[in-house]
């Protein structure tokens, strides 16, 4: 019952919320944290009963769905699925706090906003390719709304550009996971019984599905060449929604090729492998150097959410190689880490923001005296996203790389991958020497520090940050298990 | 020889010619016209439900087979038709004092009980006489405005394809006659390798396109968009819904095998361009009624791909897709009539910060574009998860398969358009929307079945199913 619990409160907090009147903005914004803050309760207490000692599927709830198909309501939660669902419900906790200052249409806002919460907790829990599919696409539309309502100056033509992106993605998987399910033998969409029967998956015809399911996830991790729907939606979307974006919603993507293309097709994931490294370094270098070029700090942030996604897409295609235990896990691990740094940069970018009225770098200067808190936490994030010792973003960096490594055939790449790191730590100091040092520019005299609720919503993010960078083994311990068992069963070793 | 097989037919045409006959008399006020008609509609439901134990040997000398599909077929028809009848009681074009209230729902029902025979006909003769009496009751329909020089524009154009599509029937059928003695439908459905291999295409010919016509398939689909555009928008619903359920219906039952026949290809293309042609020429249309027509023909070219698949699988795909169609189709209708009623336009303008004015109402049509693009949880996406399924068993078919997913995509921009005004734009006006009763328990019922039976389909499958053994 508790995965349950934890997918379906936030949406029933979204339609007790549009019972509510339009003008009870407080009572709203209430209702919406307290499901939130429910939700987050319940996944800890998943987490105290999830044990990490094992690959085993746990909590698991199985009811006929639709039994026509064979399709079933099949949850359950393994050391893949776990952080991120903690992930998941932290970072959306945090976002609906980090909302309380939407004006405009609040009902509607939370009531989207918890209506996506729903989509990508049970992205993550789900087990059977159709319960999958239709999380998947539940967490479109609300996204779509919104980017699109509550967004920036070119809110609709990004709303729509997402939407038109992921869509494509998504019915090329939904192809893929028909074929997948004719494949079966019994046919079923029960993803733990098609991974059973992966070493039948064998021949061409499974590698058209492979990349049928791979361009659904990729446009959402968003890999290159599918990313260009990235830098808009993230500059568009407003704050909180920028975080969930960057935080859980690419997350998506890479998250469905482990658990469904790895586990399922590891015929196909060994053929594809050449393939991802070389788009991982794509991702690290061009993303970083994009990051470089732009003067919007959440435009840098955007491009260097695609530069970070490369990191962890160079750790899942060390599979192959000799430290495949390293790379997956690193991979994981950035999964998590990226979500809590990103997330909490776009926040302070938010602060910035909401009271300066400008994103521009150029703006700024000296801001250091002025903000010490808020120069105290940006760059501690900064320093975290760009990979200094000490911080959660060097674990899971190094780790990526270290399991690249083991790529013994594709060292070139892997090597050439590392520019990626110069580059992102060359735009992060450049930023934070062209924001924080330097002479002040008296324009912004009137700016104060963080407020309670800034506080509030970005501390708890920085000391997960200090605590996975000092100790992350609470979170490895969670998920070792399990990716040692799914690189066996890829592998075949 | 049972009369129980014609029971719904008996009722509706009694009903229809008591609303007729009365209103030669004296004006059949609305309440009772409506009243009337929707009685018959139930009774003609439970009489089609009373006689399911029956099974689908043909009966009145081999010219109709009530077989479990076509039962469920009418089912659909008749739930539509009485959809229909609610979406006209506040319609803004009938509330004129004059309004025949009892011709039209007589018409109505006369057309419906046409197009109940259709699904059930076993013989082409009785067939073509279904679909006449179909097509001449649907001409008077589309232009009973008659002071509206654009639904008398729709009725023109309407006759006119209309007959001339009959013609190619007809000769299709002569030349069948000719060839194999008979036009019973059983008997054709086993042809004779003797036959000489012209005549038999030119027949098969003559008699698809005569159906492409009356279904809208591209190429014959230009006369759709005029009809629909110029038909008072009850009738263009009604048009939307029941002419196509019943076509696919006859299709069952005429050509199960086309593939023996090699028309499969031939169907298969019909059914990719129907789709594309429809979806990208939906794109460019303001008008709503418009832009449901074209989205009406791509919706076709969907079910044809289930068609094209055979089988049992893709016979249940197809009527998986109508029921489907059937509630978020008549739901879109349903938001565009009461748009319309209150902004008094048919163009999307109408939509414009409807989000702002009726919340509900803004939602609903949220759903129904979302259902009409095929995406999860609602209806549209199980009919058209189903369809996909049914493609994808066959090898040679994975690029309809394709084909319809990129389809999908591009139908997401104009379904969207309306989500797009009613969201993202400023309402042009402030005051509530107001809604009768009668529409709004109409749309409700749609949104509630396309919500439900997309989150619950087992229900609908079962159904199916059990119409397709």
């Amino acid at each position: 019952m508790s995965l349950s619990l934890i997918v379906f409160l936030p949406l029933l907090g979204a339609f007790v919320m549009l019972l509510l009147p339009n003008e009870r903005k407080g009572l709203i914004r209430g209702l919406a944290v307290f499901f939130a803050a429910a939700a987050l309760a319940v996944s800890l207490y998943a987490y105290t009963a999830h044990n990490g000692g094992t690959a085993e599927m746990q909590l698991v709830e199985r009811h006929s769905w639709i039994p026509t198909f064979g399709i079933h309501y099949y949850l359950g939660v393994d050391g893949l699925s776990m952080p991120l669902i903690l992930l998941t419900t932290v970072l959306s906790l945090i976002s609906l706090i980090a909302s309380f200052g939407i004006e405009t249409r609040v009902k509607e806002y939370f009531f989207w906003f918890l209506m996506l919460e729903t989509g990508m907790l049970g992205v993550f829990v789900a087990l059977d390719l159709f319960l999958f599919y239709v999380f998947w696409e539940l967490t479109l539309v609300p996204m779509y709304f919104l980017i699109g309502v509550w967004g920036g100056p070119k809110k609709e033509y990004a709303a729509v550009k997402f939407f038109l992106y992921t869509l494509s993605g998504s019915v090329f998987m939904l192809l893929g996971i028909l074929a997948l399910y004719f494949a079966g033998n019994p046919r079923t969409f029960d993803m733990l019984q098609l991974a059973q029967q992966s070493s039948t998956f064998i021949g061409p015809r499974f590698i058209w599905v492979f990349l049928a399911l791979y361009v659904g996830f990729a446009v959402k991790i968003p890999a290159f060449p599918f990313h260009t729907w990235l830098p808009l939606a993230h500059v568009e979307a407003p704050t909180a929604v920028s975080v969930i974006l960057a935080g859980v919603l690419l997350k998506m993507g890479t998250y469905g090729i482990l658990r469904v293309s790895y586990a399922i097709l590891p015929e196909a994931t060994r053929w594809f492998m050449p393939i991802l490294i070389l788009i991982a370094f794509v991702n690290i270098v061009y993303g970083a150097y994009c990051a470089m070029n732009q003067r919007d700090i959440k435009r840098m942030v955007a491009y260097s959410s695609v530069n970070h996604m490369g990191y962890c897409l160079l750790g899942m295609a060390a599979l192959t190689g000799s430290n495949a235990s390293a790379g997956m896990t690193g991979a994981v691990l950035q999964m998590v880490n990226h979500g809590i740094i990103t997330g909490s940069l776009f926040l302070l970018v938010g602060v910035l923001y909401d009271q300066a009225h400008t994103r521009n770098i150029d703006d700024f200067g000296g801001l250091g005296a002025k903000l010490p808190v808020f120069t105290a936490f940006m760059t501690i994030q900064a320093m975290a996203s760009l990979g200094l010792p000490g911080l959660a973003g060097f674990i899971s960096e190094f780790l990526c790389f270290l399991g690249a490594f083991g790529q013994k055939d594709y060292l070139l790449w892997v090597s050439l991958s590392v520019i990626g790191i110069v580059v992102t730590a060359a735009f992060f100091l450049k930023l934070i020497k062209d924001v924080f040092l330097g002479p002040f520019n008296r324009r912004w005299e009137g700016l104060r520090d963080m407020s309670a609720r800034e506080l509030l919503t970005t501390a708890p993010l920085v000391a997960l940050t200090i605590l996975i960078g000092v100790y992350p083994a609470f979170l490895i311990q969670m998920m070792d298990a399990t990716l040692a068992n799914l690189i066996r069963h890829v592998t075949g070793g | 020889m049972s009369f129980a097989f014609l029971l719904p037919e008996i009722i509706l045409t009694a009903a229809a010619l008591t609303l007729l006959l009365l209103e030669s008399f004296r004006p059949v006020r609305r309440g009772l016209a409506l009243g009337i008609s929707a009685l018959a509609l139930l009774a003609g439901i439970l009489s089609v439900a009373g006689v399911s134990s029956a099974s689908g040997d043909p009966t009145f000398h081999g010219m109709i087979s009530v077989g479990p599909e076509a039962r469920f077929l009418m089912v659909l028809l008749m739930l539509g038709v009485l959809a229909v009848l609610a979406l006209s009681l506040h319609f803004n074009g009938f509330q004129e004092s004059d309004f025949s209230w009892g011709t039209f729902s007589g018409l109505l029902l006369l057309s419906t009980a046409g197009l109940l025979l259709l699904t059930c006909a076993a013989d082409l003769l009785l067939v073509l006489i279904a679909l006449e009496t179909v097509s001449v009751t649907s001409f008077i329909l589309v232009g009973f405005l008659r002071k509206d020089r654009r639904a008398s524009e729709a009725a023109i154009k309407y006759f006119l394809v209309g007959a001339f599509s009959t013609g190619l029937l007809i000769y299709g059928i002569s030349i069948v006659y000719g060839l194999a003695g008979t036009t019973n439908l059983q008997r054709l459905l086993r042809p004779d390798p003797a036959w000489p291999a012209l005549p038999l295409a030119g027949a098969l010919f003559f008699i698809l396109v005569g159906f492409g016509f009356k279904l809208a398939l591209v190429p014959f689909h230009m006369w759709a968009p005029d009809v629909y555009e110029g038909a008072p928008t009850p009738i263009t619903a009604f048009l939307s819904i029941a002419p196509k359920a019943a076509g696919f219906g006859v299709m069952l039952h005429a050509l199960p095998n086309h593939g023996a026949l090699r028309l499969t290809p031939f169907l298969a293309v019909l059914s990719a361009l129907t789709m594309s042609v429809g979806n990208l020429a939906a794109l460019r249309q303001q008008n709503l009624k418009r832009l449901l027509a074209y989205s009406s023909i791509a919706q076709m070219g969907y079910v044809l791909m289930g068609f094209v698949a055979g089988g049992t699988t893709g016979f249940r795909s197809v009527l998986i897709y109508l029921a489907a169609y059937l509630f978020m189709n008549l739901g879109a209708f349903a938001c565009v009539i009461a748009v319309g009623a209150d902004a008094k336009t048919e163009t999307l303008d109408g939509f414009k910060g409807l989000a702002g004015r009726s919340l509900p109402l803004a939602l609903a049509t949220t759903v129904f574009m979302l259902s009409l693009t095929g995406i999860p949880p609602f209806v549209g996406f199980i009919g058209k998860f189903s369809l996909f399924g049914a493609v994808l068993q066959s090898p040679g078919l994975v690029w309809l398969a394709v084909a319809a997913a990129v389809n999908s995509v591009v139908s997401f921009a104009y379904y969207f358009s309306l989500v797009r005004a009613m969201f993202f734009s400023p309402p042009d006006r402030s005051a509530r929307m107001e809604m009768s009763p009668a529409l709004a328990g109409c749309l409700g019922l749609a949104a509630l079945g396309t919500v439900l039976a997309g989150v619950f389909p087992e229900t609908l499958l079962q159904l199916v199913q059990r119409a397709f053994p």
